[in-house]
């Protein structure tokens, strides 16, 4: 099923052009949008939200044009953005209540479900005091919490993991996939972070510049690029030359040697070289291929 | 060891299929939430203090004056110049209130999160103008509406003020009109509470002494008509010839206001003026 698509939306500024002819669709699960900053994430958002109006091409969110029917996808629509956005004078609840309001909920149920949000997001006692006083990781799960509260269909989440340290980033990734998997709510992640996202989508958008680059299964995104890494205690280059003799892709990385895998004969070869050159083997890995190789 | 009486089963995540009030629900939402936020209610103790304080402030003459009926049999004060004689404490009221309105969600960021949600930034505005006037109403009506149920039930060796009472809250709505639509315009400016303070009680201290300095000086020098337009440079006196030529009440001290719908023309440029700059705040805030 596909919860957005855009079909060449362009958006230019009067400087910049941010979106360049972007054309993607988006299915249920977790989809990741890939791309450094200034790429256009941020800008098409805001179009998906009907906040700002695209310059050429047109856009569908849950089968609605954000460009006519904004008001009805921001009805079904979370969205939690880049920037700080939390009144530092509330408490998380109070906050979190008000902004169930405002997506039209009635008073009571506004209540119960922010109480229900947080505990979902991990905010336990700390939730009663005022948001000045939080850490940054508490912070953004009140940012996520406010984006949740009106059980929306699709959320978007602008860098959920800004300025959280490893331990608050594995936590707020956890939580995205659960919103992607046992929520059952659609979700579509930005980052600059590409290595991050390949452990919580089911697929990756990659845009540059507001051009598509990319857009595949992560399974297919991994797979595409297998690289093994070597090392030896001497004699690195005479391994690399016989590889490449043989036919491989090989290239030095410090003092490691990393080979493309073509097929499954080049782990044979690359024994075999390793056994006739008389070499020591130190490390022989396959390294996890990351989103980042989609750049090389 | 004895039995847990109850369990804490963690029953997951659960839809929300009930019903949603949509934008004109969180509208309505906004305004309560943010007339509350005038008067302090839900927040902290030191929010209360300045709005009831200067509620307090308003309602001290129609309790004296209530006095005043009761024991001496006297008139009571006069309804329609209220709002002229207790301008002082309107405007710090106005000045101390509305940045409590606007500054923090700008300050903070917080139009973003009201934007991705049905409500639209003209119902932003409209919903923080509304819960203003509201706010700037109860600031005004309720004094002179004490007063006039006093009135009723004391027994006076005079017709009541009915009309008088009456034009008053005409005059009082126009009142909270205007004076909301400035103040917010005025604090939006700024994201800084204290700057918006200062910049709404700045502005009524300047129109009040340019309307004395100006209407003086043109009276000394024998020019009266050109003195009775800049008397309009005050907010309070430009409302109180409103209501004057309007419902037909006498002017406030006797003063000479221009007649006709002129007022009433000038008042309207500057709420439109107001809101034109308030939109166009907004405007900006959205783009960026």
């Amino acid at each position: 099923m596909t919860i957005l698509a855009t079909e060449a939306l362009t958006k230019r500024y009067p400087r910049v052009t941010a979106l360049d002819g972007l054309t993607v669709a988006v299915g249920t699960g977790v989809t990741g949008l890939v791309g450094a900053n200034g790429a256009g994430k941020s800008t098409l958002i805001k179009i998906l939200l009907g906040l700002v109006p695209a310059s050429e091409g047109s856009a569908r969110v849950l089968g609605l044009d954000p460009a006519t029917q904004g008001q009805e996808i921001r009805r079904s629509v979370g969205y939690m953005p880049e920037h700080d956005c939390l009144p530092p004078d509330q408490s998380a609840t109070e906050f979190v209540v008000h902004m169930a309001r405002m997506s039209g909920l009635p008073r009571t149920t506004a209540r119960e479900r922010a109480a229900d949000t947080l505990r979902h997001v991990g905010l336990q006692e700390e939730r009663y005091r005022p948001i000045g006083g939080y850490s940054t990781g508490m912070k953004q799960r009140v940012k996520l919490a406010q984006a949740l509260v009106h059980d929306p269909k699709v959320i978007f989440l602008d860098e959920p993991t800004n300025g959280l340290d490893p331990q608050g980033r594995d936590e707020m990734l956890r939580l995205v996939h659960r919103i992607g998997t046992e929520f059952g709510i659609s979700v579509l992640v930005c980052s600059h972070l590409l290595g991050e996202l390949e452990r919580i989508c089911d697929h990756v958008i990659v845009i540059d510049a507001g051009r598509l680059l990319r857009s595949s299964a992560i399974g297919e995104l991994t797979q595409a690029s297998q690289v093994i890494s070597v090392e030896v205690e001497e004699g690195l280059e005479k391994l690399a030359a016989r590889l490449t003799e043989t036919g491989e892709t090989v290239a030095v990385e410090g003092r490691a040697l990393t080979v493309q895998v073509r097929a499954d004969e080049t782990y044979d070869l690359l024994r075999d070289a390793v056994v006739d050159l008389d070499l020591n083997l130190v490390r022989l890995e396959q390294r996890h291929a990351r989103i980042e190789d989609v750049f090389r | 060891m004895s039995q847990p009486t109850g369990v804490i089963h963690d029953i997951g995540y659960r839809h929300y299929d009930g019903p949603r009030l949509g934008r004109g629900g969180a509208v309505v939402a906004l305004w309560i939430y943010s007339l509350r936020g005038t008067f302090g209610l839900g927040r902290t103790f030191k929010s209360k203090i300045m709005p009831f304080l200067l509620f307090g402030a308003m309602m001290l003459p129609a309790v004296v004056s209530i006095a005043i009926m009761a024991l001496l049999k006297q008139e009571p004060m006069s309804y329609p110049d209220y709002a002229v004689f207790m301008q002082a404490v309107t405007a710090i009221f106005l000045a101390a209130q509305s940045p409590v309105l606007v500054a923090p969600d700008l300050r903070h960021k917080v139009i973003p999160l009201y934007l991705s949600r049905p409500v639209t930034i003209v119902d932003y505005i409209g919903a923080k103008l509304a819960a203003m006037i509201t706010a700037l109403l109860i600031l005004l009506v309720v004094p002179i509406t004490v007063q006039f149920v006093g009135e009723m039930l004391i027994d006076l060796p005079m017709p009541l003020h009915t009309h008088e009472y009456l034009a008053a809250l005409g005059g009082s709505v126009i009142n909270a009109v205007l004076l909301a639509s400035i103040g917010l315009a005025l604090a939006s400016f700024t994201p800084r509470r204290g700057l918006g303070v200062a910049s709404v009680i700045a502005f009524y201290m300047f129109t009040l002494a340019a309307s004395a300095v100006l209407t003086g000086v043109l009276e000394s020098e024998g020019q009266r008509d050109a003195a009775s337009w800049t008397i309009l440079l005050n907010p309070f006196f430009l409302v109180n010839a409103v209501q004057t030529n309007l419902f037909g009440t006498q002017p406030v001290e006797g003063l000479p206001f221009p007649s006709g719908v002129a007022p009433a023309l000038i008042l309207l440029a500057v709420v439109a003026l107001a809101l034109t700059g308030l939109y166009a705040r907004y405007r900006k805030a959205l783009a960026a």
